[in-house]
């Protein structure tokens, strides 16, 4: 077994679950810790590949999921706090305004 | 001044932002702005020549991207119909001057004058589509802020109606250009450089996408249902303007777009497209007859009158072309008298129906007078001006194929007595009601009787004299003849 | 005359009027409402001296036409306006002007204190114009715009008072009439352009003698339609008698002496087209016949004494269409002449009896043995009245009796409709003058009014009516209008028209010899009409009441039942109208676009309901449509 399997494996099953987390959860800051996962899931991909196939914009892409990341998290924080604040708790099923 | 046209489209634009930010004082730079561009565009008329010999100006820009090119022309048809958009502007804004309105009526006026102008001056089709969109938004807003009570829906619909037209304009004109682009390797919206033939056996399916955009404008009957929603909650000012200028887009729109690309197919076609036109002169007739509301009826004797344009444009004769062309004019001045007459009622009694009246030739005998001068115009008394453009129209129609449309047309003639000279009874001549608001209408004020003065006059001239009307348009239609 | 001074005429022919209803309207209306008139009525002297310089321009045998302006021009499309000054338009102008000026004068004095003085006088002047200028248009298309002048002029002169419900819907149905049979001339217009390339009178005699076009029947029809519009002939003649609601001088200028007669007088004019189509005339003379025994008929049924008069006036146009049918064009213009006289005359009596008891008009009811307070007015309507019945030496016994001659000759049925027409005009006019001036019946009552002679502004314009009524007949002024029918038709080929003898040649003795037979016929038989008349009002004197009340009146009130079929065809036109405007487009086509929009929502609605705004949905959709993606990218 290489490395790139295990790295497959593992990324894998991080994006996997992130995604279950994210589809099947109704709590919003756990959606939201999916979401990290799966985003840490392809950076790790990422590098993986970046030292593979020997590519530096490989790694500059990393560094910019690791912005968006953290500007995701500060945005989704934030919004699921004032949600929060607003008094109907943060579970997903219960905000409908999108309602058509 | 070196881009006299650019000059003629924009001097109203920039009279609009400027009203828009004059508040309270708005009403003085619409006028100032307004007169100012009636001036530019009957000095650059003037300058033009003699109407026999008449120069076509034209400005061109740099090209863009797709072979987008702002590119202006004006031959006498185009400077024809500028001019009446500017004087009809010119009598809309003294006709409104003592509403109470905000700032934005007068600058949508003249945002309004100015998309016109572009529409009449573009000659490449990129901007005359942009053209043709931009008077929507003005107009939408003229109905949909100052109108009546049901201006909600009415500025909705005509918008909807309108608009879906464009869009069949709209790809008619994309399937042109690329069509052109596909065979020779050129882009270019020019009018006058793309070639229809690229297009094969499409040609039929983009001939009619043209037709249909400019139909609903016109509006050919049976396209025509938003137009009597639409003028009859329009303020007075804007069912002038959508009378007098916006319809004649559509004719305009054939003239310059659809028969000079197609005219073997506008031929072919004459016999769907001119029965339709002899149908609208006796269908908006019948229709007039039935409306209980006066501004309805206007809304649907300008359905018949537009028929008797269309029919003698599209019979491709030297007399239907003058004479339709001419009707344009005869329509915009005549429903435009009607309808700011009714729209002085409406000020003075909130009223316009035709049961609300009565006994007003008695209590108000100017307004009787010219109601009943512009009437008998618009019912085609000769010797006035809606004749000249009726008649023109029915012998060129005579003279085409199918001269049973021309027969049609006749009886439309003979109806609009029917559905006017009521009307005319019922508010001016009968006994007031109990009812009635007619206590509530006094006579017309000198700056309303100055309006009407200047309007009839032109009809009478046009009616005694049409031939220096007939001889301006010419030039610019004898290549269209058949 | 020399060319300058017809020049100077025809300027004054139009200058005059132009300048009277400008000068009226904005300064006199507005200064002295009610000295409006006086303007116009230097007008109509002007008018009158040029008519007058006209004619004698004309029956020294000359001719003029004169281009005025070119009208409209469209590629090799063009019509040009000008004056043809010729003996059918001088001598009828020369009527025109001379009633027309008189009738000027007596509306002076009755239309005196009505709220709209002044603008009556600007509208009837107005028609005075539009009339001079039907008779002087050189071009079919000028005609047709005079032509419709005259039809505006004379629906806002019915409509005069429309405080009154009647008057309004008289207006309306007199135009709509006229409008309908204005649809056959402007289709004759259209077509004479398609066919001939010109609508100039000229040219179209020229064109009509070089080669009939396969489309002169159609231009024939229609004019001939439009010409039974406005000269009253049945199917078209019922706006006629309710027009009789506007002022008396109205009725008297435009539905008894011009305007009625325009039709007779395009006939004339249009002679070598309808001659070229064949059995026209002969359907025209029929018409007229008919029409004119049916108007007869009617005229001694009724009551009111301007009705009479219309009814009678539809039966007198039918005459001279039946002898314009007959190709008896002179005969018709001199009995058009006559006719505007007498015509003329006998309306301002009615309306100096109206006015008289202060009414629009007035009901036999009312009347009876007026001579004794009106004997001016009595004394011209008697003479008008004769010349009407046909009495021997008043001018109507020449003119009448030439057009039985005609029908007399034509042989078969038109001999003896034409009998009985003579017969029917001395029963209606005698009987009517029996009940309005004789007797004293116990069935009519004065409801207390007193009425007296009118004043000598009233019964002078009268006179001289009714003295041109009696003088007429003169030999020398019948040779002269049948003398000038034939001058200017030069150039009219005259193998289309088809003419009688004195209309074959310019300048040739015209003057129909009296046919002693018809005249002493004719006479006879008027006498009998004026006998029964005598019979049924003075002898036994309540018939006229008696048999009034169930079938027959209503018959005779229904014109036949012919007004029955009209109001069916108005009914049907207007349901038609709002059948098309209130069900057709309002909620069937409008309805469907409209219902569009509610298509539209129906099924957002539907969709709406799959999307519950629950993030969790949207994002199965998302990962849905990724992996189609992503398999579409890995395939």
């Amino acid at each position: 077994m290489n490395l790139t399997a295990v790295v497959w494996a593992t990324t894998g099953s991080l994006f996997a679950i992130g995604l279950a987390v994210v589809t099947f959860r109704r709590q919003l800051l756990a959606m939201l810790l999916g979401l990290e996962l799966m985003l840490a899931a392809v950076n790790v991909a990422l590098v993986h590949h970046a030292g593979l196939f020997d590519d530096a914009e490989a790694l500059a892409v990393v560094a910019l999921v690791i912005a968006v990341a953290a500007a995701e998290a500060v945005v989704g924080l934030a919004l699921i706090l004032r949600v929060r604040r607003s008094g109907r708790g943060a579970d997903a099923s219960v905000l409908t305004e999108l309602r058509g | 001044m070196s881009m006299p046209l650019t000059a003629l489209w924009t001097v109203p634009l920039l009279g609009a932002l400027v009203c828009a930010f004059l508040g309270s004082k708005a009403r003085y730079g619409a006028l100032a702005f307004s007169s100012a561009f009636l001036a530019l565009a009957g000095g650059i008329s003037y300058l033009q020549g003699s109407p026999s010999a008449l120069a076509v100006l034209t400005e061109t820009g740099p090209q863009w991207a797709y072979g987008v090119c702002y590119r202006l022309s004006a031959d006498s048809l185009s400077l024809g119909l500028i001019g009446l958009t500017a004087f009809l502007n010119l009598i809309c804004v003294a006709a409104s001057w003592d509403l109470k309105v905000s700032a934005g009526y007068w600058a949508c006026f003249l945002a309004l004058a100015s998309a016109l102008t572009g529409v009449f001056l573009a000659r490449d089709l990129f901007f005359f589509y942009a053209f043709w969109e931009a008077t929507l938004i003005p107009m939408f807003f003229i109905i949909g802020l100052w109108g009546s009570s049901g201006r909600l829906h009415a500025a909705v619909k005509f918008f909807l109606f309108t608009f879906a037209g464009s869009v069949f304009m709209l790809l008619a004109l994309l399937a042109l250009v690329s069509a052109h682009h596909r065979v020779t390797g050129v882009w270019t919206w020019d009018l006058g450089s793309l070639d229809p033939k690229t297009l094969g056996a499409a040609a039929p399916y983009v001939f009619w996408g043209l037709v249909l955009g400019f139909a609903v404008k016109i509006p050919m009957v049976p396209l025509h249902t938003w137009l009597p929603d639409a003028h009859t909650e329009a303020p007075a000012a804007g069912s002038v303007m959508l009378a007098g200028v916006m319809l004649k887009m559509g004719v305009y729109g054939l003239l310059r777009v659809a028969i000079p690309l197609f005219p073997d197919l506008s031929v072919e076609m004459y016999p769907i497209l001119g029965g339709l036109a002899a149908l609208s002169t006796v269908y908006g007739a019948l229709c007039a007859m039935a409306q209980t509301d006066l501004k309805r009826l206007i809304a649907y004797s300008s359905i018949a009158h537009l028929g008797f344009c269309l029919l003698g444009v599209l019979s491709r004769t030297s007399q239907g072309l003058s004479g339709g062309t001419l009707q344009l004019v005869n329509h915009g001045l005549t429903t435009g008298a009607l309808f700011l007459m009714v729209g002085f009622l409406y000020e003075r009694s909130h009223k316009r129906g035709l049961s609300d009246f009565g006994d007003l030739a008695s209590r108000a005998p100017y307004l009787a007078f010219f109601f009943g001068f512009a009437t008998l115009a618009s019912i085609g008394l000769p010797g006035l001006n809606g004749f000249v453009g009726e008649f023109m129209s029915l012998s060129g129609a005579m003279s085409a194929p199918f001269p049973i449309f021309a027969f049609v047309g006749c009886l439309g003639v003979t109806l609009a007595a029917a559905y006017a000279l009521p009307a005319f009874q019922v508010v001016f001549w009968s006994p007031a009601g109990p009812d009635s608001v007619s206590a509530k209408v006094s006579d017309l004020d000198f700056r309303e009787r100055a309006i009407l003065w200047i309007l009839c006059g032109l009809m009478l001239w046009i009616g005694l004299a049409p031939k220096p009307w007939l001889a301006w348009f010419e030039p610019a239609l004898r290549g269209l003849v058949r | 005359m020399t060319p300058p001074e017809v020049m100077l005429a025809v300027k004054v022919l139009f200058g005059a009027p132009v300048a009277a209803i400008l000068f009226g309207f904005f300064v006199m209306r507005r200064v002295k409402p009610e000295w409006t008139h006086l303007p116009i009525l230097a007008s109509c002297a002007a008018v009158t001296a040029a008519a007058a310089c006209l004619a004698a321009y004309t029956t020294a045998k000359h001719c003029l036409e004169l281009p005025v302006w070119t009208w409209a021009v469209a590629g090799d499309w063009g019509v040009a306006f000008g004056l043809r000054i010729d003996g059918p338009s001088s001598a009828i102008l020369a009527m025109v002007a001379f009633v027309g000026s008189l009738i000027h004068v007596y509306a002076a004095a009755y239309m005196k204190g009505d709220k709209g003085f002044a603008r009556f006088f600007l509208v009837f002047h107005l028609f005075f114009l539009a009339m001079i200028g039907l008779l002087t248009a050189n071009d079919y298309l000028q005609l047709y715009l005079f032509w419709e002048l005259v039809g505006v002029s004379s629906y806002l002169l019915i409509g005069f008072w429309y405080h009154k419900e009647s008057a309004r819907k008289a207006a309306l149905k007199a135009f709509m009439t006229n409008r309908i049979g204005d649809l056959g001339f402007l289709i004759a217009v259209l077509m004479m352009i398609y066919a001939y390339r010109s609508t100039r009178l000229q040219t179209v005699y020229e064109f009509m003698a070089a080669k009939p076009s396969i489309y002169t029947s159609i231009i024939a029809l229609g004019l001939v339609w439009a010409a039974f519009a406005k000269s009253a002939q049945w199917p078209l003649y019922y706006w006629l008698p309710d027009a009789m609601e506007g002022p008396t001088p109205t009725s008297a200028l435009m539905h008894a002496a011009t305007m009625v007669t325009a039709g007779v007088f395009l006939l004339i004019r249009s002679w070598p087209i309808i001659s070229a189509v064949d059995g026209l005339p002969q359907l025209i003379a029929w018409t007229g016949a008919l029409t004119s025994l049916g108007a007869a008929i009617i005229a001694g049924t009724k009551k009111d004494i301007k009705r009479i008069l219309a009814y009678s006036t539809v039966s007198h146009l039918g005459l001279m269409m039946l002898a314009v049918g007959l190709g008896e064009l002179g005969t018709a213009a001199y009995h058009l002449i006559v006719h505007g006289f007498f015509k003329a005359a006998l309306f301002l009596c009615a309306g100096n009896i109206a006015h008289a008891f202060h009414q629009s008009t007035a009901n036999v009811d009312e009347t009876g043995g007026l001579r004794r307070e009106m004997p001016f007015t009595y004394g011209c309507f008697l003479a008008a009245a004769l010349s009407l019945a046909g009495a021997p030496l008043f001018a109507g016994f020449f003119s009448k009796d030439a057009i039985l001659d005609a029908a007399w000759h034509h042989g078969g049925g038109l001999r003896v409709i034409g009998m009985l027409i003579a017969f029917g005009s001395a029963f209606y006019i005698f009987r009517m003058l029996f009940l309005v001036f004789h007797g004293d019946r116990k069935e009519q009552s004065r409801g207390g009014r007193h009425p007296h002679e009118a004043g000598p502004e009233f019964v002078l314009p009268i006179f001289a009516l009714s003295f041109g009524a009696v003088v007429l007949g003169h030999g020398s002024i019948r040779e002269w209008v049948s003398n000038l029918m034939t001058y200017g038709m030069r150039g009219v080929p005259m193998v289309l028209i088809r003419l009688k003898p004195y209309f074959d040649l310019p300048g040739e003795p015209a003057l129909p010899a009296l046919n002693w037979t018809v005249s002493a016929f004719g006479t006879v038989l008027a006498l009998l009409g004026a006998g029964a008349a005598y019979y049924l009002t003075m002898v036994d004197s309540g018939w006229d009441w008696r048999w009034r009340g169930g079938f027959a009146e209503a018959v005779f009130e229904s014109d036949f039942g012919y007004k029955i079929i009209v109001g069916w065809g108005a009914r049907a036109v207007s349901w038609t109208a709002r059948f098309t405007g209130r069900v057709l487009d309002k909620n069937w086509w409008d309805g469907l676009l409209e219902s569009s929009s509610d298509v539209l929502r129906e099924a957002g609605n539907a969709l709406a309901s799959s999307a519950q705004g629950r993030v969790n949905d949207y994002l199965w959709w998302m990962l849905a449509g990724s992996a189609v993606l992503l398999g579409r990218v890995l395939r």
